[in-house]
């Protein structure tokens, strides 16, 4: 999320930063990291100039290099692996929010690998595909303020999303239900009208036992599902088994309150549901669920109407990601390419093929194949450490930690000691980094313009500008890839000289008269294109049928179960009984955390001091039975992997269900190997498993909601 | 003039944001926090649960005996009721820290004085909001003239029957609490 500051700047030195009141995020406000953020700009610690391992990668020998010399030798190396290997060789991974996401995806479209990878899988984007095709795009701007009933599933913005969160609140205030579905009592269940406590990764089984009382009590909307839907009478007959007494088993949620939220929610009209990422992080059946929540969505008539899931279509006149792709530069045989491609279909080349079809018969514009057509991170690392199916040999790495950031961080090590060539683009020295050939410095947002448009799926946009120019040798994301594209034949692909060049151009179609990306963040700060509700009547649905589709074709092309079903949990007693006795508890591994920010943070000192280790929540029994004390380090122990933290006892969650905390990594401990800040100590992804068989059919999402464990006390020095 | 803050507990998530903009705002060292946040609960059984989130700083009591107990007068009442500590005055004896019911008094090790909230008395000089108040995503904080019976604050803490911390220890703060 990216709220707006406003920077007190003298003599070219940054000495103020507040909040912007007309930012309508934040509206002036802060969290704790936005009010550290100048500890964020000069920070000891920040990387400030582009460094070369010298000694052995992991021993952190480290030399100060030329940036000319860090992108010749960059650029060599991987002319040379893709002249050996083809150019699937090379791969990429990144993060979130703080990157022109386009600029990578042009690069690697130019060089011709597909292998780009985000933590998409269990980010978002099996939700947004789910709806896009079922409805032709994400119905992901739910007009809280105007519903009479938010439902927020899988979600926790009072830690997480503070300013969803104070709209939440005002809603509140003004009579809005909020119903919050979550295992864990969190900030934002605690201020719910209604929280439905439900198993770890039951949400499927929920949402299905939603669809049979809703259908089944005719409370669906009639005359919309008649006049602009197709597949309902299937899918009532598919959701009959589904009953609420099924779902009382598997959610843990007595059948009458399954039946009474139900109801609330559907006689509540116009109601939204909030999307979250815990439901994509589901492994098997991430998708299932979604479809199911979808289907909720749609029969209760809340898409893109007032107060209910307003689904915002592509900005029509500026620039977007996808338009700055040049995804067509891809060719066909090198899309086929795409690691895991042929197993997880929707968020890969082949649904996003249909899908792009789709969308611009309607919206004359897709979705960027960033974040929504990539490679299944799973494979790609197993293809750095095993070279099958074929080697991948070269990573760029961009604000992102991935021996933090994926599933079987152990594999992810494997993987990435495996490559011939690492490069990463940091603010920090992380775990990662430290594996690395080259590690570059890059800009934070102060020291670039910042451009807000949702990963280029909204219809508007914000912009601001730099406060300074970027500090030391740090560069911005998008001046890495443009420079290092020119040393690879992509000169006349890259026209820009500067950032704001860049989105001048990008701007230019909206026609505001302005001579520069400067004037524009003066005069305009913002774009909102206009915006019309209920667009599949005025332009049909982005779908096959051209409809809403209840039954999604979409689906059904790729050759999946096109209706809303069950899949079971892919770690429950009843799909792995041989293990059921020694890993008897239930993890949650992850769920965002004041005051970090993903795996960032944990160098600003007064940040790292409101949480120093890291933690995880047990039941008062569950603390009882072990005789662990409050603060205790304790093992948290998977088939795939053990690490300990902290216990907080608290009955915020079940007797067995035990949540613990992610991200985690010590920049103040050894940073050489085979310590590498301890980035196996209490990082939780050790115990995530991301066996392809465990994650999602259609998306390729690891599980990391509902994984069977055991816990055990820590004995000393261990 | 008096003035007073207004801390709605039906909004706070503890985020700790108010904490680290004050600490930001002060320059102050790490472990000295003028405003302090504390999760209450949960309290209960799963899933029967309640919980909130507390923030503490200086009450700005009208009764203040920290600045009853000074020895030095270097605690005393600002006119607008805000009470300050001179730095010049403070010989570090620890007595206010004592007697403070609230326990939000510390000792800056750096400086060899006592500090705490000063209400940010000078950006209310100028006009302008505490830096907690500006900080808030959740806009659970409003700072504002309790003598005046228009003010927001005013209206506010009669519309949510919003109370002081402990009221009955007799200090007469001028921190109000909308309770959860």
């Amino acid at each position: 999320m990216n709220c707006g500051m406003l920077a007190t700047v003298e003599d070219g030195v940054v000495t103020k930063l507040v909040g912007d009141p007309e930012h309508p995020f934040n509206l002036g406000a802060q969290c704790p990291r936005g009010a550290s953020a100048l500890d964020h700009l000069n920070h000891p610690n920040r990387i400030n100039y582009p460094l070369k391992q010298v000694g052995k990668r992991g021993a952190g020998q480290f030399k100060r290099v030329s940036w000319k010399e860090a992108l010749d030798d960059i650029a060599a190396r991987l002319a040379v692996l893709k002249e050996e290997y083809g150019a699937e060789t090379i791969a990429t991974t990144g993060g979130t929010n703080r990157t022109d996401d386009f600029a990578r995806r042009r690069f690697f479209n130019l060089i011709g690998s597909p292998n780009v990878v985000h933590t998409a899988p269990v980010c978002w984007i099996p939700n947004f595909l789910t709806e896009s095709a079922s409805y032709g795009w994400a119905a992901f701007d739910p007009e809280i303020a105007g519903a009479r009933c938010v439902v927020v599933w899988g979600h926790n913005p009072g830690s997480s999303y503070l300013p969803e969160m104070r709209g939440l609140l005002q809603a509140k205030a003004n009579g809005t239900k909020i119903i919050v579905i979550d295992p864990i009592y969190s900030e934002t269940a605690s201020k719910a009208e209604l929280w439905l406590p439900i198993k770890p990764g039951s949400d499927n089984a929920l949402a299905l036992a939603w669809l049979n009382v809703i259908i089944n009590e005719g409370l669906f909307d009639y005359k919309f599902v008649a006049e602009w839907t197709v597949g309902f009478d299937e899918l009532s007959d598919r959701v009959q088994e589904y009953t609420p007494e099924w779902a009382a088993e598997k959610t843990g949620i007595s059948p009458e309150l399954i039946a009474e939220s139900a109801r609330i929610y559907a006689m509540s009209k116009p109601a939204c549901i909030q999307w979250g990422v815990a439901t994509d992080q589901l492994g098997k059946g991430s998708t299932a669920s979604a479809q199911a929540r979808v289907a909720l969505r749609i029969i209760c008539g809340n898409l893109d109407v007032p107060g209910g899931d307003v689904m915002p279509g592509p900005h029509p006149t500026f620039v977007t990601d996808w338009e700055m792709e040049l995804n067509e530069m891809l060719p066909e045989v090198q899309r086929n390419k795409q690691l895991g491609s042929e197993k997880f279909k929707l968020n890969s080349w082949p649904g996003y093929k249909l899908l792009t079809e789709n969308m611009l018969r309607v919206w004359g514009k897709s979705i960027p194949a960033e974040w929504f057509c990539e490679a299944n991170p799973s494979r790609v690392f197993r293809a750095m450490a095993t070279g099958k199916p074929y080697p991948v040999k070269a990573c760029i790495v961009l604000a992102n930690n991935p021996l933090v950031s994926y599933a079987n961080s152990k594999l992810v090590y494997k993987a990435l000691k495996n490559l011939d060539l690492l490069v990463v683009m940091e603010y920090w020295m992380t775990p990662s980094a430290m594996l690395a050939d080259y590690v570059l410095p890059v800009a934070s947002w102060l020291e670039r313009p910042v451009m807000t448009t949702t990963y280029g799926v909204s219809d508007w946009l914000i912009a601001s500008e730099r406060a300074i120019e970027p500090l030391y040798e740090r560069k911005t994301d998008f001046d890495f890839w443009k420079e290092l594209g020119y040393r690879m034949g992509q000169v006349e692909y890259w026209p820009w000289e500067t950032d704001e060049d860049m989105f001048k151009y990008r701007l230019d179609p909206i026609d505001l008269g302005v001579d520069s990306y400067e004037e524009f963040v003066q005069y305009y700060r913002m774009h909102f294109a206009d915006r019309e509700y209920r667009k599949y009547q005025t332009r049909g649905g982005a779908t096959l049928s051209g409809k809403i589709e209840l039954k999604i074709s979409l689906f059904e092309q790729l050759g999946y179960d096109p209706l809303p079903h069950y899949v079971e949990r892919p770690f429950s007693p009843e799909t792995k009984p041989e293990i059921a006795e020694q890993y008897p508890m239930t993890l949650v591994a992850g769920g965002g955390f004041m005051p970090f920010f993903h795996s960032e943070h944990k160098e600003i000192t007064r940040i790292r001091l409101l949480r120093p280790y890291p933690r995880v929540t047990i039941n008062p029994a569950l603390a009882e039975k072990f005789k662990i004390e409050e603060g205790e380090w304790i093992w948290i122990e998977t088939p795939t992997g053990k690490v300990k933290q902290t216990a907080f006892i608290s009955p915020a969650v079940a007797p067995d269900v035990i949540q613990a905390e992610r991200g985690w990594w010590f920049p103040e401990k050894e940073v050489t190997e085979p310590s590498l800040m301890g980035v196996f100590d209490s990082n939780i992804n050790v115990c995530v498993d991301d066996d392809p068989d465990t994650c999602d059919e259609l998306c390729g999402s690891f599980c990391s909601r509902g994984i069977m464990c055991r816990i055990s006390k820590v004995e000393e020095d261990a | 003039m008096h003035w007073g803050l207004l801390i709605n507990l039906k909004k706070c998530v503890g985020c700790q944001a108010c904490t680290i903009a004050c600490q930001n705002e002060n320059a102050l060292p790490s472990d000295l926090k003028y405003c302090k946040v504390a999760k209450v609960g949960p309290h209960g059984r799963y899933p029967n649960l309640t919980s909130y989130n507390i923030t503490v700083g200086c009450m700005h009591c009208e009764d203040a005996p920290c600045v009853d107990g000074c020895p030095t007068g270097a605690s005393h009442h600002r006119v607008d009721g805000i009470v300050a500590i001179d730095p010049e005055k403070c010989v570090g004896c620890l007595f206010c820290m004592l007697v403070c019911p609230y326990g939000v008094r510390q000792l800056n090790d750096e400086k060899g004085v006592v500090e705490k909230c000063t209400m940010c008395c000078e950006r209310l000089d100028e006009g302008r909001v505490t830096r907690c108040v500006e900080t808030c995503q959740l806009q659970a904080r409003l700072v504002g003239d309790l003598d005046d019976p228009e003010s927001e604050i005013v209206k506010q803490i009669h519309k949510q029957n919003a109370q002081p911390l402990y009221h009955h220890l007799g200090t007469k703060p001028s921190v109000y609490y909308i309770m959860p």
